[in-house]
């Protein structure tokens, strides 16, 4: 049992040894071919079961791939002058880094290729960014913004905001003046209406945040086709809120 | 022009383009278009390199097309390149002993070679580099190979001819 265990040892070492020459890029030479071959008949002869006859096969198949690299070294070699890779290394070591660049420099034919942007390119990459899928949170963008420019966005920011609650508080008040006058709700398309569709659509996307905050109710009767609006005071909080949309038609100036 | 275009503005991963992209635009005698705009490029000082795919020597279907620079660039053109000699001094180090081995080498053996002439961190950034250029490859096991880059650019047997000149020229000038 022991004896087995030795040749399969054995056989197992040859299969390193052959797998580490191929990988490592090694001299196939370094290796007595014929010596290995002797040995793995012995084997073959010594141990006749199934189990070895397959790691016979693998180290058989090994010692072909040698002798396949061997023929492949031969051929390289041939290529390359049959220069010795040791004089190489020796050669090297000795020269100065300018000798070395200008030996480099008389083999080397360096490629030509310019990157440029295309319009068949920035459609693509339209195109691709698109489809990309929207980021929960904020999304990081490559530029960097100094602290100066964030202050300028901060108040520019803070600036539309003032004119646009401004807006907001001037129609909420023309509203509730209108309801008292009418005494009833007011018809939604009357009210939005002004000069021309801008206006028009301003002011229909200025109460859309009246309705939605509560300050202003939305009846809506499908048979008659009308929208009607109950202002209040007063923010009204909803118990079952829902979305109503409401499209306009016309052209931007 | 489609030909011209098509070689010379990068549109893969890697410049160059595949015999059968050519084809596809060019038609089947694309070859013939490949030799009329390989004369022109030649007296602007550049030329077609087409490479093969390992064991299909003839397949110019499945090759890649290249143009390279026909004649080699001086010392001073480096610098303006933005090389360093350092750098190019390390390459053509690395590149001729994977040449001289058949272009497959462990890392520990090259490295030996390097810090002859550079410091350690020096020698594995521009290892580093290489790899990153592709004119090198980095295996398993820490085995240097020839990258796809030097198969284009390097004339690997030129390159170990130029060494070894190179050292008889300096014996030649100190007798």
């Amino acid at each position: 049992m022991k004896k087995v265990e030795v040749t399969r040892e054995e056989l197992e070492r040859i299969i390193k040894l052959c797998e580490n020459i191929e990988k490592r890029g090694l001299d196939p030479f370094t290796v007595n071919i014929r010596e290995l071959l002797e040995k793995l008949r012995r084997i073959i002869e010594k141990n006749p079961s199934l189990d070895h006859y397959v790691i016979d096969a693998e180290t058989l198949y090994r010692i072909s791939a040698l002798i396949a690299l061997q023929h492949k070294w031969l051929r390289e070699k041939a290529k390359a002058l049959f220069i010795d890779a040791q004089m190489i290394s020796t050669r090297l070591t000795a020269m100065d880094k300018k000798t070395l660049a200008k030996a480099f420099l008389k083999a080397w034919h360096p490629i030509i290729s310019l990157e440029q942007m295309t319009p068949q390119r920035l459609r693509q990459g339209l195109e691709h960014f698109l489809s990309l899928p929207p980021r929960s949170g904020s999304r990081e963008f490559g530029w960097k913004i100094t602290d100066k420019e964030m202050e300028l966005i901060k108040a520019r920011l803070e600036l539309e905001e003032k004119a646009m609650m401004e807006k907001i508080k001037a129609l909420h008040l023309e509203l509730l003046k209108k309801f008292e006058e009418k005494g009833e709700a007011l018809n939604y398309w009357e009210f939005i209406k002004g000069e021309n569709f801008d206006e028009t659509f301003e002011r229909a996307y200025l109460l859309s945040f009246l309705i939605t905050e509560g300050y202003v109710d939305v009846k809506r009767n499908p048979l008659k086709n009308e929208v009607k609006l109950i202002p209040h005071k007063e923010q009204v909080k909803r118990k079952s809120p829902t979305s109503l949309v409401i499209s306009l038609r016309g052209e931007v100036h | 022009m489609i030909a011209a275009t098509m070689l010379l503005f990068k549109s893969h991963r890697r410049p160059g383009v595949r015999g059968w992209e050519l084809k596809h635009r060019l038609g089947k005698n694309y070859m013939r278009v490949i030799d009329a705009l390989n004369s022109r490029l030649k007296q602007l000082g550049l030329e077609i390199k087409t490479v093969f795919e390992e064991g299909e020597e003839n397949n110019f279907d499945r090759a890649r097309f290249y143009v390279v620079l026909s004649h080699p660039l001086t010392m001073s053109d480096l610098v303006a390149a933005g090389w360093r000699i350092d750098e190019v001094a390390a390459l053509s180090i690395t590149l001729s002993i994977l040449s001289s081995r058949g272009g497959k080498a462990p890392l520990r053996d090259v490295l030996e070679v390097l810090e002859t002439k550079f410091p350690k961190w020096k020698a594995e950034t521009y290892l580093e580099r290489a790899i990153r250029r592709g004119y090198i490859e980095r295996l398993e096991d820490d085995v240097l190979t020839i990258g796809w880059r030097t198969k284009v650019e390097v004339e690997q047997k030129a390159l170990l001819k130029a060494v070894l000149e190179a050292h008889e020229e300096k014996e030649i000038r100190s007798d």
